[in-house]
């Protein structure tokens, strides 16, 4: 393919947790934060904005989001304007659509942008929301949310491969100590030692409370730039070198196999091969542990273990600092909480500062080159992958 | 399945009045929050799990008809040989709109289940601690989701068989549930 390089050039994140501040004000605080953390950046030159919303209506009562963010965050695109929605991998979804848009050549700077207000007054309201990402009139009517899906998966991986409850504490345990050191987290500065994960209070059993990320308000927005126009904003930049994405069902009865994902190793597969380059050339990688099960099996299907062995990779330290790679440096959905827009975005700022070495030395990957970014979405029914290799503004 | 539908009550202390019931025009105060909705409360459609069901308002009505009579029912493409779940208007493979219906195994077994210990979305509330599950329908290849009844789900157990039966909501509709018959 001869498309038009692109370049992930700058990027900014809001604190994620328990906010009180409005979807709105999300919005103009991550756009200030924006045009603070890129000097460089002038909103007359972003032609598109991508805005990556899971559910504002649900969650926010407020549709046709798109404008609302481009006025808060005072932008007046002129090519492109839309909001991507694909539940949990929505910020992915505006970030491969802005890296779609600029290769083909209909827009040359653009912000791909993810806001999320998850708090409600009413916890049940926020969970019937997140009820109705499953296959409403059939799962939903049901009782499903994501909690039971992803503890089934746990029994399953538990029954076929006997993982542990101690191994999904160890993505836990690692996750929330990545997160220590990340201020813009949920639970920065908050220890989740494993004997402490062991003991809270199981939400969907098998899964404790610390094997669940949390319902989180939060932002996120980087600038993506064609190639020509990368060295006006910076000389290290965060090159799109790979896309995938893979889907197979939706209805929770449809799902096949819950412990062999072979959506994520199709769509890995593809990216890494767009990318000309083996899991083994990654020296990082953030992928989406919305519970430790998911982070296991991620492990298993993105090829860094055998099928069945994601635990003992946890428990072995393999995606630790001076491991294999680096998994989930900036904290992962445990530690940083799971704003549903601005997860993927987060993720990415995550790999630009890596790659500018702007991060805390402690969940610094040594020199990384290459990243590979993940989210599933919905019941792990698609997923969704983008790799970066560091590189000079070209 | 049953051979007719069985509206079941539900335990009682979570249906009766509190004694003495404060009318709610009556007392600003009542004692204590009010109690959570039960999910047969008629609620604002884009609150309520449940689907419409009658012919006025869904193609597969006769899915939940036969549900009324005991029935577990899907449709079927004779051309594919395909057994769909849940039930369709069109064929996913060859799109045809020519499907039958056909009834399902009433027993089947569990393959993997959980519970809502927390986090019940509106309506559900009451309902908590309640088990969920996939389970593996007898003799034909449709893997089910839906709440497991008749026992605690610290019992369950995976491979255990169930019985699927009409679940009356309260309201004239109806929906499916699982319940364990294994002591």
């Amino acid at each position: 393919m001869t498309a038009r390089s692109v370049a992930l050039v700058g990027g900014t994140t809001t604190r994620f947790g328990v906010r009180p501040t409005t979807w709105s004000e999300m919005a103009q605080e991550v756009g200030a934060a924006l045009f603070r953390a890129v000097p460089e950046l002038r909103a007359e030159d972003v032609d598109s904005l991508f805005v990556g919303a899971a559910e504002p209506e649900r969650f926010a009562f407020q549709s046709h989001v798109a404008p609302l963010a481009a006025e808060q965050m005072g932008l007046r695109p002129t090519n492109i304007l839309q909001r991507t929605e694909l539940a949990c991998a929505s910020g992915q979804s505006a970030i491969r659509s802005a890296y779609a848009a600029i290769a083909a050549g209909l827009s040359d700077i653009a912000v791909a942008v993810g806001v999320e207000k998850m708090n409600l007054p009413s916890m049940a309201e926020a969970n019937s929301a997140m009820g109705c990402v499953m296959d409403r009139p059939w799962d939903g009517a049901s009782g499903a949310t994501a909690p039971p899906f992803f503890a089934m998966v746990a029994q399953r991986h538990m029954l076929e491969y006997g993982t542990t409850e101690d191994q999904l504490a160890a993505v836990s345990e690692k996750n929330h100590r990545f997160a220590n050191s990340n201020p813009h987290a949920q639970f920065y500065e908050k220890s989740f030692p494993r004997e402490k994960l062991l003991r809270l209070p199981v939400i969907a059993p098998p899964l404790r409370l610390g094997d669940c990320s949390s319902m989180t308000d939060g932002a996120a927005a980087v600038v993506l730039a064609g190639e020509e126009f990368v060295r006006r904003y910076t000389d290290t930049a965060a090159w799109v070198r790979g896309t995938g994405q893979y889907s197979d069902f939706h209805n929770l009865s449809n799902a096949g196999s819950l412990t062999d994902w072979v959506g994520l190793k199709h769509a890995s597969r593809n990216a890494l091969q767009r990318a000309k380059i083996t899991v083994r050339d990654l020296d990082l990688a953030e992928v989406h542990d919305c519970f430790t099960i998911s982070e296991i099996i991620e492990y298993e299907a993105l090829g860094l273990c055998e099928a069945g062995r994601g635990g003992e990779f946890a428990a072995d330290g393999r995606g630790e600092v001076g491991g294999d790679l680096v998994v989930n440096p900036r904290g992962g959905l445990l530690g940083c909480g799971h704003p549903l827009g601005a997860t993927g975005i987060g993720q990415a700022v995550e790999v630009f500062q890596q790659f500018t070495h702007t991060v805390p030395s402690t969940r610094q990957a040594p020199d990384p080159e290459w990243a590979l970014v993940h989210n599933l979405s919905g019941s792990a029914n698609v997923h969704s992958v983008m790799v970066y290799q560091r590189g000079g503004a070209s | 399945m049953t051979s007719g539908a069985r509206p079941r009550q539900r335990p009682s202390s979570r249906l009766a009045p509190p004694p003495n019931p404060p009318s709610a025009e009556a007392s600003p105060n009542p004692a204590g929050p009010p109690a959570p909705p039960r999910s047969s409360e008629k609620r604002p459609f884009l609150l309520d799990f449940f689907p419409l069901e009658t012919d006025k308002e869904t193609r597969l009505s006769r899915f939940y008809d036969r549900l009324r009579e005991g029935r577990l029912s899907t449709t079927r493409c004779a051309k594919d040989d395909l057994l769909h779940w849940p039930p369709r208007t069109a064929c996913p493979k060859c799109h045809t709109e020519e499907l039958t219906w056909v009834d399902l195994p009433e027993r089947g077994r569990v393959y993997a289940f959980s519970a809502v210990l927390v986090g019940a979305p509106l309506g559900m509330e009451a309902d908590v601690p309640f088990a969920v599950g996939l389970v593996d329908l007898e003799g034909v290849p449709l893997r089910l989701f839906g709440r497991i009844e008749g026992k605690p789900w610290s019992a369950l157990k995976v491979g255990e068989t169930v019985h699927v039966e009409p679940y009356d909501i309260g309201d004239g509709r109806f929906f499916y549930r699982f319940r364990a018959v294994e002591s």
